[in-house]
């Protein structure tokens, strides 16, 4: 990809999404934007090969030689967007960059993704399907670690039945076990809503919406990179209006991936 | 679930919060911090007012005056969110192709997988059924409305580059995409699964232009009977990176 210059000559700025596109220029000019103070860092390995694209497989069309120093301009995924003394810009992987050091001679560091951040790391999102008191359950998650072994979760999740759909969110804690471990056991605990609308038969019965409280567990396996698989089990309490209260288990299993 | 399960996978949660006990820690910890930084202030301090002990050492003629400067280390921005709107045609079995409209959200994790949450809505026509029945109508005109959000893996297949003549060349990539979702169609939520392939090309770092083919899949009894009802979306997307 270009400099700034050659994003003026591409961008189709004739048509009537013109309007939309310059807004949305205009929203990420920043990061854009050469008024911006970027991190220099030195090459101290032979030299620092640069990549036409941010993938494994774009050609190296420029190497910076050893105490050169480069821009570096942004991130995306493992790779980082740097510009050259020379102005030439261009990608290098993350591994290489681990190599550079900064001004003042200390090594560049950053978060990589690996085994390492899977046992303590800040953010983590993901994916489930499942089944939710015999309905098909689909969810999402976030969650947030105050240290290597607590996390707080919210949790958002669908369910589609035969009788009833739903939409229920959870939030509470996430307790490690083992952090260090490949396969990690938690414990979890906490409260959350059900808004419940039950599917028109004879007698339409009125949706509404619980609140509950829960208890589970479950494990998070490593696979590679930032990717983890996790299956749970939650035990569900519904605190209705009626006499009783409802009990409700939850199964699923997910993908997810830390940052 | 029996009560005497869920007593004792809370004994054993509670048992086990051991985690609990360095958030416990933490504010005297912090402290620990502060008051460790308060005495290398205070060292440094002293140090500086102190002439040198050393007898041999000779005597300091200039006193320097350089205040430390403080040196903010810029942040390096991460650019792996991608907002976008998207139009095109879906085709929903039995009521007909029509306009489709919606917005995306995805993440990407490495250069090859990425996250993708997305929403869309279609209105749909009229079945054969209806149409040669005359008078009939199987659906209200809310009930019409198709409405799909889901979660989705993408797989960048077959990264590349695009070329524009001699002087351009934008990162491009075709990928495959599979994932879970729910459908609001004809007055009931469905659980669906979608299969899909796009290509993206990205005429700058921060923009991008895709053209997605996605084919929707859920099981319906609308017309009599049960079956796996296929829709098929084709459509063409912008998105930015943040």
């Amino acid at each position: 990809m270009g400099p700034g210059r050659s994003r003026l000559r591409t961008a189709p700025f004739g048509d009537p999404l013109a309007g939309v596109l310059l807004l949305l220029a205009l929203l990420a000019a920043p990061a854009a934007s050469n008024a911006r103070q970027y991190l220099q860092v030195f090459v101290k390995q032979p030299y620092l090969e640069l990549h036409s694209g941010p993938g494994r497989g774009y050609p190296v069309f420029h190497v910076v030689a050893r105490d050169e120093s480069v821009d570096v301009l942004f991130r995306r995924t493992d790779w980082f967007k740097v510009r050259t003394e020379r102005g030439v810009q261009g990608w290098a992987t993350q591994w290489d960059m681990l190599r550079t050091v900064l001004a003042d001679g200390s090594p560049f560091t950053f978060n990589v993704g690996e085994r390492s951040g899977f046992t303590s790391h800040r953010w983590e999102l993901g994916a489930f399907a499942g089944q939710y008191g015999g309905a098909t359950l689909i969810s999402a998650y976030g969650s947030f670690s105050l240290n290597s072994q607590l996390a707080g979760e919210l949790s958002v999740g669908q369910f589609l039945g035969k009788f009833s759909n739903g939409v229920v969110g959870d939030v509470g804690l996430m307790h490690l076990l083992v952090p260090e471990w490949r396969v990690s056991p938690f414990l979890m605990l906490g409260t959350g809503v059900i808004y419940l609308e039950p599917k028109a038969t004879l007698v339409r019965p009125a949706q509404r919406t619980e609140q509950t409280a829960y208890v589970g567990g479950g494990v998070r396996y490593y696979l590679a990179r930032r990717f983890f698989l996790r299956a749970e089990y939650k035990s569900h309490v519904v605190f209705t209006k009626r006499n009783q209260n409802d009990k409700v288990d939850e199964w699923k299993l997910g993908f997810a991936f830390f940052y | 679930m029996e009560t005497g399960i869920r007593v004792l996978l809370l004994t054993v949660t509670l048992a086990a919060l051991s985690g609990c006990a360095s958030v416990r820690n933490w504010y005297h910890h912090r402290s620990e911090v502060r008051a460790a930084r308060a005495e290398a202030r205070e060292e440094a301090e002293a140090a500086r007012n102190e002439p040198p002990q050393d007898e041999n050492a000779p005597p300091r003629v200039v006193e320097p005056e350089v205040a430390r400067r403080k040196i903010k280390v810029p942040k390096i921005h991460a650019s792996n969110i991608e907002l976008g709107l998207h139009y095109g045609a879906l085709s929903i079995e039995d009521f007909g192709t029509n306009p489709s409209y919606g917005v995306s959200a995805a993440y990407h994790v490495t250069e090859d997988f990425f996250f993708l949450a997305e929403t869309g809505r279609s209105t749909a026509g009229r079945t054969s059924f209806e149409t040669l029945g005359g008078n009939i109508q199987l659906l209200t005109r809310a009930e019409r409305h198709f409405t799909y959000y889901d979660l989705t893996l993408g797989y960048n297949f077959l990264p590349g580059e695009a070329f524009i003549g001699r002087g351009l060349a934008l990162t491009s990539a075709f990928y495959l995409l599979g994932g879970l979702g729910a459908t609001d169609f004809a007055g009931d939520k469905k659980f669906t699964l979608n299969f899909g392939a796009g290509y993206r090309v990205l005429p700058a770092d921060w923009l991008a232009v895709h053209i997605t083919v996605q084919d929707r899949v859920f099981r319906s009894d609308l017309l009599g009977v049960a079956k796996l009802t296929n829709n098929f979306e084709a459509r063409i997307g912008t998105t930015v990176f943040f």
